[in-house]
């Protein structure tokens, strides 16, 4: 029993000195807490001979071997974007020979389907991953591993020359209007660039589809020849989602388009984008760390921590059902507009773990308002809890 | 395409151009306003630094539950465009022991205002040109020379306890403390370098953006005993690193020693917004500003620094001023909401009025346009067009053009502010003719 007592403070140790590495405050607490329940959870001396890099290399390779196998099925006809185990590392670090030493996993292994005409939101704290997700499926990063299949091909592997042609079928808009546009051409060379390089109309009706682009946009005719310096930040993010849409795409991934603006500016913005997708059976990818306007817009919601989904399904289920222990802190914690319902708040200790140094086994244990002491050392498998709502928990058993 | 069309096109085109033209001046005319600005500047810069005696820029509450008191407050920017009104007669109070809420799009005139009541307002192009700030202040008391008046330690026999000076090697009379007095300022009269009486220590402010307002090449510790060392008289090097290390255990930093000989770099964004406000809580002001202080931050953050502050207010017993366009941190923080608008207060009211019985078109619509957690509707609810240009506004109602229940009486003058109920008061001619 002394033998595994000591085992189990050289365990603590280490993890404290991981967290402290992040000067994370509470963390310390919360470990000092769950230590004192650990001595009286019977379960302790199952950890407690515990090898943790052992463990995880076993794990990784689990993991990776079943990623492998998902690989092998074919895509789903119906859907007009799968990703599967996406993965986007950051190498921090090499040695002498190009070995990369430390790495920043931004995307760590993510994956769900999204079907034509649907809204799929995306939320999480900032540095969760979501813009280097919503980059990786356009092909502005290289994906490390993992499949993306648009229309059933795999363009995950495509050279940059053959995306070119898939441009016209995704697009994006970018969360900040005042510097995604070229502040020397008009409102009009901005529009008619992409329609003209990739061939969409007849050089000598340019104009008039980009007009009536415009026009479909709530822009004025005349700003056609005015710069983007003239327009305040509402109307500049029309222009930015009139530009993705000059080229006709099918999926439009959309970066935090209304965060820059003001709130009555936001429901402008969010009912065009609302209308446009009724007129041109959009399908959008929707990054957004505002949960109310996700909820709003969105028929599938994807909630992510620290590169990873945590939880996944319809909108309406994820928010009246949610399952992962983050996903309700991270609904409590929006602020309430009524005064007399003061929400009941889950006030998460601590902050975001740093992505280059995560946590071992659950990456959401140094926060959790549940960690239990398997949480420290296994991470909790992404599974399907109900049809269609996925959560990535130890504590949301299938049928539960 | 025939000639006709061709030539109304021609024809729409022009008068489109002219209109949007309408804003722009010739160098001819940006001359001539600077010059007007220049004169005026100069005037407001000069009377910023005179020096006057203190009874001049002392005043008296009109309502003594209260702490601060703005009334009619009007802060312009000199700009050669045109002089840009951002705050143009403002008039609300923060009564003791209460959170006041301050919400309105960008570009309203909130930070204005706050900035407008610790004076820092950037000069010369930004002035208070007119109104009166009156601020309850517990200030150290000062003899004819303008020093403090210090307050001597004494033993059990009433007699004065007697401390060796290092310095000039003699016993001298130990001082416990300063004497303090209630003093009612005007901040909008005071001449600029009496503030410092005022600023850190009185009231204090934290900023929107953590990031920016620490200093980089300093350790927190370093940057917090300036406060105490600057601002409590008396204060050594030990009790100040006593003091910062028992704020930044106040505002739950755990590890406060740590912190304390730590950088600004190395902390997030959730920890470097409470060492902002370990910083404006070092010498017990009356009133904290917090002019946006969870914008930055995520959500679990934001909720945490939420916490936080409803956790001080009751321990150090003041007031906040609190800043922000987030309608929900209003209603979770604030007793009272001033609703503000292209530089001007169109409603306010206790929180449960503005919520619950908002009367404005724009407090309705800003209410309206803010999808909720709860809500559920095809079409959300939009305010149509922008907020107008601050330069040359509209002898009418500011809102009238984005205002969907607009009656005849809008085009008249600027409505003024109507009492609903005892608390509630709103600007708007729809309420008027109840009244009348």
């Amino acid at each position: 029993m002394n033998q595994e007592n000591l085992n189990q403070e050289t365990l603590n140790k280490d993890n404290l000195n991981e967290n402290t590495a992040n000067l994370q405050e509470v963390t310390a607490e919360n470990c000092a807490e769950l230590n004192e329940e650990a001595v009286e959870n019977p379960t302790e001396s199952e950890f407690s001979n515990f090898n943790d890099e052992e463990e995880a290399q076993k794990e990784q390779a689990e993991l990776d071997k079943k990623a492998q196998e998902d690989m092998l099925l074919p895509p789903d006809p119906d859907a007009i974007l799968e990703v599967r185990h996406l993965k986007k590392h950051f190498v921090l670090k090499k040695t002498l020979l190009g070995k990369p030493l430390s790495t920043l996993k931004a995307v760590d292994d993510v994956s769900f389907v999204l079907h034509e005409g649907e809204t799929l939101g995306i939320v999480g704290e900032s540095g969760c991953g979501k813009t280097t997700m919503g980059r990786t499926i356009l092909k502005l990063h290289q994906p490390t591993a993992g499949q993306i299949f648009f229309r059933g091909q795999d363009i995950a592997k495509y050279s940059s020359k053959q995306m070119r042609s898939l441009r016209t079928e995704i697009q994006i808009v970018f969360q900040d209007p005042y510097s995604s546009l070229p502040p020397r051409s008009t409102v009009g060379g901005i529009l008619a660039e992409p329609v003209r390089v990739h061939k969409i109309v007849p050089e000598d009706q340019i104009k008039d589809y980009v007009l009536k682009l415009m026009e479909s946009c709530g822009l004025r005719d005349y700003y056609y020849e005015r710069y983007p310096h003239e327009f305040s930040g509402g109307q500049r993010q029309r222009i930015c989602i009139a530009r993705a849409l000059s080229v006709n795409p099918k999926l439009v991934v959309c970066d935090e388009p209304v965060s820059a603006l003001d709130v009555s500016i936001q429901a402008q913005i969010i009912n065009l984008l609302k209308k446009l997708q009724k007129e041109r059976k959009l399908t959008y990818l929707f990054i957004s760390h505002d949960l109310s306007v996700v909820k709003y817009i969105s028929d599938k919601i994807g909630v992510m921590y620290l590169g990873s989904m945590v939880e996944f399904g319809e909108k309406d289920e994820i928010f009246n059902n949610p399952k992962h222990p983050y996903t309700i802190a991270l609904f409590s914690a929006v602020p309430n507009p009524d005064p007399e319902n003061k929400s009941n708040r889950v006030i998460l200790s601590g902050d975001i773990p740093s992505p280059a140094n995560m946590p071992k086994g659950c990456k959401f244990h140094t926060r959790c308002p549940k960690a239990q002491e398997i949480c420290k050392h296994i991470a909790p498998e992404y599974k399907e809890y109900s049809k269609g709502h996925f959560v990535a928990c130890h504590f949301c058993e299938e049928g539960e | 395409m025939g000639v006709k069309d061709l030539l109304n096109r021609l024809k729409q085109n022009k008068e489109d151009k002219s209109e949007a033209k309408s804003h722009y001046l010739t160098g001819k005319e940006v001359r001539e306003i600077a010059k007007a600005n220049a004169k005026e500047m100069r005037r407001l810069e000069k009377e910023k630094r005179r020096k006057v005696p203190q009874e001049e820029f002392m005043s008296q509450m009109k309502d003594d539950n209260n702490i601060l008191e703005i009334e009619d407050l009007h802060s312009y920017f000199f700009t050669d465009q045109g002089v840009v009104k951002a705050v143009n007669g403002v008039t609300f109070s923060i009564p003791v022991n209460s959170t006041v809420g301050v919400v309105g799009e960008s570009g309203c005139g909130k930070s204005v205002t706050a900035m407008s009541v610790m004076r820092l307002l950037q000069g010369p192009t930004g002035q208070i040109v007119s109104g009166s700030i009156r601020f309850k202040a517990y200030d150290y008391k000062r003899d004819q020379d303008g020093k403090f008046v210090p307050i001597y330690e004494k033993d059990e026999n009433g007699e004065v306890v007697q401390e060796f000076d290092p310095k000039t090697k003699k016993n001298v009379p130990k001082i416990s403390g300063y004497e303090k007095v209630e003093a009612v300022y005007d901040i909008a009269k005071m001449p600029i370098h009496e503030m410092y009486r005022l600023r850190g220590r009185q009231i204090s402010m934290v900023f929107q953006e953590p990031m920016t307002s620490l200093n980089p090449v300093f350790t927190i510790g370093n940057q917090l005993d300036e406060v105490v060392l600057l601002h409590i008289p008396g204060s050594t090097k030990e009790s100040a690193k006593k003091r910062s290390i028992e704020m930044l255990n106040m505002v739950g930093i755990a590890m406060p020693e740590r912190v304390y000989a730590s950088y600004p770099h190395e902390l997030s964004g959730g920890m470097r917004q409470r060492v902002m406000i370990a910083m404006a809580l070092a010498c017990e002001p009356r009133l904290i500003i917090a002019d946006e202080p969870t914008t930055a931050l995520d959500v679990t953050i934001q909720a945490q620094v939420l916490d936080l502050f409803n956790d001080l207010k009751t321990k150090i017993n003041g007031s906040i001023l609190l800043i922000t366009h987030d309608l929900g941190v209003i209603a979770e923080m604030a007793d009272y909401v001033v609703v503000m608008y292209a530089g001007r207060i169109i409603e306010q009211g206790t929180a449960l009025e503005i919520f619950r019985n908002p009367l404005h078109p724009y407090t309705q619509g800003l209410q309206k346009s803010k999808p909720t957690m709860k809500s559920s509707s095809d079409t959300l609810y939009n305010i149509p067009g922008n907020v107008p240009n601050p330069i040359n506004m509209p002898n009418h109602c500011y809102f009238k053009e984005r205002c969907r229940s607009c009656i005849d009486k809008c085009s008249g003058e600027y409505p003024c502010m109507h009492q609903v109920s005892p608390t509630h008061f709103v600007a708007c001619h729809l309420y008027e003719s109840k009244e009348d």
